[in-house]
């Protein structure tokens, strides 16, 4: 029964807001360090809160690299737009954007194919909702030569 | 001029005279929204939660009265701008049988919603949500989401997704604030009074 009442905010709640494109497979060098390139994707009418939104009490967007053979050294965000909700200013990323990681390749790490995981964090509204704080996976094909 | 002539010249007036006073207020008209009948209405399904000063609240505390039931979260931009609105019901109307009740769906908890309750000197009842009254209320994956409760404990209205206008909700507490119930008749317990954070007993 109670189901029933939200139908169509059930649908929309289920819509993912952000879509992140599966990244190229990057291949590395044992030792160095490498640069990947996270292309994201927020859907038309929606907005995520950025990396440093201005209240905290807002959920930043943060990417999170979990497993895998290379170590993470920096995450770097773009530009935040700033967007007026009501009567709060708020920092948030729209439309397309990427985020930046630097990874170090350790030298002793198995040559041959390889994943990385990671996890994107994120809270998005349109003009007159927001939705629950959610989260997508990333896996990342690794090459080491 | 003859009496015919003279009646519908007096009635032109009185039709003029009315017409003007409609016209030359400045004062906003609400129109009274349209409740379901009180026969197709559904109950609001049961819960019992906690407020912030650890009492146990249950919906049904708040039979003969109408609910305002608003689940909403610190970090939810759109349910920032209701509740100032929520705070002048609860002013505006709580003597004629309404009352506010804000569920928090913060998944930090009181951590988070005190300090929220007290920078924001909230004057309503809040309580903290969970997965259970979550689902009850149909996952609530959009905030705010709000029902308006009759005073038999049902759904009077559709839920509203999103912010909507004040002057909606306005009218939708003053149709239900009107309508005649058998709880507030026979003159039913009403809810235990609210305590505010740090409020003497």
């Amino acid at each position: 029964m109670a189901s029933s009442l939200l139908l169509p905010s059930c649908c929309l709640a289920q819509l993912n807001k952000i879509v992140v494109h599966p990244p190229d497979p990057l291949t590395v060098v044992r030792g160095a360090s490498v640069e990947q390139t996270l292309e994201l994707a927020v859907l038309p009418g929606f907005h995520v809160n950025s990396d440093k939104p201005k209240d905290e009490t807002l959920i930043p967007l943060k990417l999170t690299w979990t497993n895998g053979p290379l170590e993470t050294q920096s995450v770097s965000y773009p530009e935040a737009k700033e967007i007026k909700v009501g009567s709060q200013q708020v920092m948030v990323f729209t439309g397309k954007f990427q985020i930046q990681t630097k990874f170090h390749v350790p030298a002793g790490i198995a040559k041959g194919s390889s994943t990385m995981t990671g996890k994107l964090h994120y809270q998005a509204c349109n003009d007159t909702m927001c939705f629950r704080p959610s989260s997508v996976a990333v896996t990342l094909p690794v090459s080491v030569e | 001029m003859s009496l015919a002539q003279h009646k519908s010249r007096l009635l032109l007036l009185s039709l003029a005279a009315v017409a003007l006073v409609s016209c030359s207020g400045s004062k906003e008209t609400v129109k009274h929204a349209t409740a379901k009948a009180q026969e197709s209405r559904k109950a609001a399904p049961a819960f019992t939660l906690t407020d912030s000063n650890g009492s146990k609240v249950s919906l049904k505390d708040y039979r003969g009265k109408v609910v305002l039931l608003n689940f909403w979260a610190t970090w939810c931009g759109p349910c920032q701008v209701e509740i100032p609105w929520f705070q002048e019901f609860e002013q505006q109307y709580k003597s004629k049988g309404l009352e506010v009740v804000g569920v928090s769906m913060d998944e930090e908890g009181w951590q988070v919603v005190k300090p929220y309750i007290t920078s924001h000197k909230l004057n309503y009842r809040i309580l903290l949500g969970d997965d259970s009254v979550s689902q009850l209320y149909g996952g609530l994956d959009a905030l705010p989401t709000t029902f308006l409760i009759d005073r038999e404990g049902k759904f009077a209205f559709p839920p509203h997704v999103g912010l909507i206008g004040k002057n909606q909700y306005a009218s939708e507490i003053q149709s239900l604030l009107e309508e005649k119930s058998e709880s507030a008749a026979l003159g039913l317990q009403s809810a235990p009074a609210i305590l505010l954070p740090g409020a003497a007993q």
